[in-house]
């Protein structure tokens, strides 16, 4: 899933301060799970916005509504029966579903209610873990399940670094040295000699290589 | 201090606070008239931060809840959860510059617990001295 | 190729190897590093300089380094792998060849966080391993990374760090190996103040054949007071100091620490001289280059040997 975190409240009312009429559009797929954009989260944010005016004597019309997932176009489109209602889209999507928003009514100004952060996992409730970089070659398999480039801050392929101690990285000692799960992880496998190999350097064209990247797939096509 | 002026309590209970039946409800109900709005939910784990946000924002000067002593919740957790989003919800209400005491969660202690009547008397006293809410009266 | 690299030389001759590390300003002044330089200048066979080192912002390394040899020094390019992609990385290494520079060691480079650049984005487009395998394929082959053949190969003594006292400990042996595989001439170590779990992973290193392939310099800082040691005990990652070495310290006045600190260097030094497998020292008096020349001369390793023009 992708992980986002709500913007300070202050700088949400800086940003929607030019408009009178507002939309809140919650996503009630990634965003929910991590408690960020859902239909609560979302309820919330216009709740306290609006309180916010009034004290005040702000006049602006904040209204909500949540589609399922805001990165697809079906979805958005629900969005255009509202919109004439209002003069601005306040998204509590991800980066994708803002401009997903952004894309489909480009007259109407769309503002990001969050700060889009990782590709992760639910570790644990309230507890969010990054765990994919989005490489475009997936070397899972060579490390035993551990990303070396997402988990790593160095993202060593042939790690770890001189600076693991007591299984925890050298940035912060609440995050464990990935080159040590994977070492632990391929030991157990009894596979630890895959490791002896050196890993040659990584094609990060496959991630950067041509700007932003798109996938199509005419079998998936009208 | 005339009946407008008193602050106004948005009070949500569970349904396992002694004698806070229908009948008792509507009792306190027109003793207190429009300064206490009763909210009973069937544990105070169903309470959302959202209640909370929207009592105050519709009418509410303060917003509590009153939840059942600890180890004692029919659900289990509900009492905890409701005081993680009690928590939750004075952090909103505090970035937006309003004090936190206007929202707040009262845990029925163990021994003795009140009865809804006598939660009431106790709250409407402990938020008496809050000025009204600035979402409601301008300053 | 004229200007052989010294400390390859000296190694070669098989004498023991003594380097030493200087850190470049934080400013663009030439002097400060050449008055480094000439302290340290015949009392060592190599001058490593750092590359920005703590992820700090100083004058490069490439730049240093071409001072120092402007003076007559054998320097050791240090080379992270944070902060520059592999056409730079390549690119400074045709350079520093160019510039007569004949060591590079090539390093992970402390994370970005811990500098005075937090913001700025960490590289690490290659890491410290597969930097060594580019060196030593621009020199033996005269490829770039991709095959690419270049126009004219560069001559460099290839260095890698190696930590005896990081996690996990049953790896770092596999770990030294890679290294030396990849094209490591020499290793470098982090400091060593538990000579005895130094010596279990030098033992690992030459139950691998590892000590017979590569020159295991072993590392050495002298203590300037017991404050010093402490900090390094708690608060830098990948270092091992002992209690008995912290009460050896505190045993002293302060006004004796730093004489303290200095003998048990020599100590280490006395130690690792007689131990097989380990081909020299690298003596890293960070921002007291000034001790150098004691601690050589204590260690009997001055002066340095005499070797024919090269």
């Amino acid at each position: 899933m992708i992980t986002a975190e709500q913007k300070p409240i202050d700088e949400i009312r800086e940003m929607i301060a030019p408009y009178k009429r507002v939309l809140a559009v919650g996503c009630a797929s990634c965003v929910a799970e991590c408690a960020a954009g859902g239909q609560k989260e979302t309820a919330m944010l216009a709740s306290a916005l609006r309180m916010a005016d009034k004290m005040e004597g702000e006049e602006r019309l904040i209204e909500e509504m949540t589609i399922d997932r805001q990165c697809v176009k079906e979805f958005v489109l629900l969005l255009d029966d509202v919109l004439d209602k209002y003069d601005a889209v306040l998204s509590l999507g991800c980066g994708a579903g803002v401009q997903a928003v952004a894309d489909m009514y480009p007259e109407v100004p769309v503002v990001p209610a969050l700060n889009t952060e990782f590709m992760g996992e639910t570790k644990d409730q309230g507890y969010w873990t990054e765990s994919c970089l989005g490489c475009g070659d997936c070397m899972l398999y060579y490390f035993g399940g551990v990303c070396p480039l997402a988990r790593c801050s160095k993202h060593l392929l042939n790690g770890p670094c001189g600076g693991s101690m007591n299984g925890r990285c050298e940035v912060d000692p609440d995050v464990p040295c990935a080159w040590q799960l994977i070492i632990e992880r391929l030991e157990k496998f009894g596979a630890l000699e895959r490791l002896e190999m050196i890993y040659p350097p990584k094609d990060w064209s496959l991630k950067q290589g041509r700007g932003p990247r798109k996938i199509v797939r005419e079998d998936q096509q009208k | 201090m005339n009946d407008q002026e008193k602050p106004v309590l948005a009070l949500f209970y569970c349904r396992n606070v002694p004698q806070s039946g229908e009948a008792e409800r509507q009792t306190l109900e027109e003793k207190y008239g429009r300064s206490v709005r009763f909210f009973p939910i069937p544990c105070s784990g169903r309470l959302e931060p959202v209640h909370l946000l929207k009592a105050l924002e519709e009418f509410a000067d303060a917003a509590y809840i009153i939840a059942c002593p600890e180890g004692t919740c029919r659900y289990f957790e509900g009492n905890h959860r409701a005081k993680k989003r009690v928590e939750r919800t004075k952090e909103i209400i505090g970035s937006i510059g309003l004090e936190g005491e206007r929202v707040g969660i009262v845990v029925g202690s163990r021994e003795g617990t009140k009865t809804l009547a006598q939660q009431a008397e106790d709250l409407t006293a402990r938020i008496s001295a809050l000025p009204r809410s600035p979402v409601h009266v301008r300053r | 190729m004229k200007n052989a690299s010294r400390l390859k030389r000296v190694l070669d001759a098989g004498e023991f190897a003594v380097t030493a590390e200087c850190g470049p300003p934080k400013g663009a002044d030439s002097e400060v590093i050449l008055k480094k330089g000439e302290k340290l200048k015949g009392y060592v066979d190599a001058v490593n300089v750092t590359d920005n080192q703590t992820a700090i912002v100083r004058m490069s390394s490439l730049a240093a380094c071409a001072l120092l040899k402007s003076a007559g020094l054998d320097p050791v390019l240090q080379m992270v792998v944070r902060d520059r992609n592999r056409i730079a990385l390549q690119s400074d290494i045709l350079g520093a060849s160019a510039l007569g520079i004949r060591n590079v060691l090539c390093l992970s480079g402390d994370h970005q966080c811990f500098g005075n650049q937090p913001q700025a984005a960490g590289v690490f487009d290659l890491d410290s391993i597969q930097f060594v395998e580019a060196v030593r394929n621009m020199r033996d082959m005269g490829v770039i990374v991709g095959g690419e053949a270049l126009d004219g190969a560069p001559d460099l003594f290839i260095g890698a760090a190696a930590n005896p006292f990081g996690d996990p400990q049953g790896f770092r042996a596999i770990r030294l190996g890679k290294k030396v595989r990849a094209g490591a001439d020499f290793i470098q170590t982090q400091c060593i103040y538990n000579l005895e779990r130094f010596e279990t992973w030098l033992r690992m290193a030459h139950d691998k054949g590892l000590t017979e392939k590569t020159a295991i310099l072993g590392g050495v800082t002298p203590l300037k007071s017991a404050g010093m040691a402490r900090y390094m005990k708690n608060k830098v990652s990948g270092m091992d100091i002992p209690d008995a070495v912290i009460k050896r310290m505190e045993g002293v006045s302060k006004e004796n620490q730093r004489e303290e600190g200095v003998r048990i260097c020599v100590e280490t030094i006395e130690r690792l001289k007689e131990l097989n497998g380990v081909r020299g020292v690298h003596i890293m008096a960070i921002e007291w280059e000034e001790a150098v020349a004691g601690i050589v001369e204590k260690a009997g390793l001055f002066p340095r040997p005499a070797l024919g023009e090269g």
